[in-house]
């Protein structure tokens, strides 16, 4: 249930940002179909690094 | 038989006023949280009281949680953390009493929180440190041709947080509720089956019964949870890499 929310997380966020980019510059349907698939290797790094597989983001770190 | 999601209608209670039975549960949970922690604070004792202990313990365990994720500096944020942690926890555990309407199982009323999380790291990262707060995007080490693909994942990556967090919370709340409902539903249509049927009725009030003590634990975790990502996030705005 964890791993699912920070996979679907990330590829909202990038269907989102591209209708908004679309949207704003006119520039439909490329922004959503780029942005679709940058969110989805978003929402794979969300979910590696949730698994601990790959290395924290670094705003995680620790000072 | 009553459908598993009509329990998560929303209905007017005030239609003027636009208040329903959502806001009813907020107000009731606010007041709880309120009049619970005036109660157990009305005595302050050296040895404290049954309520004094309860207030005590909750303060201190949010307290070390947020110490140990931002440090001493993030102190500050506490009266936030503890209020969003009061207040999903007794939304959650509202909504275990039967009848009772679970706030938190819906996504726009967790989503809302989720902003207001993110809403503040962003402010008060860039506040404190101005446009250096946009270098946690770029990670160090990464080859020049890569960087700009890099950045942009990052920054997406960054505004699933909000989502992946109140995704984590709804769903969870939401399913739960769901699946009572449904082993609640079995227990009625196979005794109302009757001959085999009805003797097999008690075996889903059986599991009905352990996802109960099971849902108490989720309700609890997802408050610890979102808590928990809140101090994670807010350490990036007191302590962007460096």
């Amino acid at each position: 249930m964890r791993l699912s929310a920070e996979f679907i997380a990330g590829v909202m966020a990038g269907g989102v940002l591209g209708y908004l980019v679309d949207g704003l510059a006119g520039t439909k349907p490329w922004g959503l179909i780029v942005c679709l698939i940058l969110g989805f290797c978003a929402g794979m790094l969300n979910l590696m690094r949730a698994a601990g597989l790959a290395k924290p983001a670094r705003y995680d770190e620790k000072p | 038989m009553a459908s598993p999601i009509e329990q998560f209608q929303i209905k007017p209670i005030i239609p003027v006023l636009n208040f329903t039975n959502s806001s009813l549960f907020m107000v009731v949970a606010a007041g709880a949280i309120v009049g619970g922690m005036l109660l157990a604070t009305r005595r302050r004792a050296l040895v404290p009281g049954r309520g004094q202990v309860v207030a005590e313990m909750l303060h201190d365990f949010v307290a070390s949680m947020l110490r140990d994720a931002t440090g001493k500096e993030g102190m500050k944020f506490f009266p936030l953390v503890f209020t969003l942690f009061l207040f999903v926890l007794t939304m959650n555990m509202l909504g275990m009493i039967p009848g009772f309407f679970t706030v938190t199982s819906h996504v726009i009323i967790t989503f809302a929180l989720a902003m207001l999380v993110i809403g503040t790291v962003v402010v008060y990262g860039f506040m404190r440190h101005g446009t250096h707060f946009l270098g946690l995007f770029t990670p160090s080490g990464v080859p020049g041709w890569l960087l700009p693909f890099i950045t942009v994942i990052e920054v997406i990556s960054f505004l699933s947080r909000p989502i992946s967090l109140s995704l984590r919370l709804f769903a969870n709340m939401l399913a739960g509720h769901i699946a009572l409902k449904v082993f609640g539903g079995f227990v009625v249509s196979l005794g109302a089956a009757g001959g085999l049927f009805a003797v097999l009725a008690p075996l889903p009030l059986l599991m009905a019964v352990a996802l109960t003590a099971l849902e108490f634990l989720v309700a609890f975790l997802q408050a610890y949870v979102f808590t928990v990502l809140t101090c994670i996030y807010l350490n990036d705005a007191l302590h962007p890499g460096h």
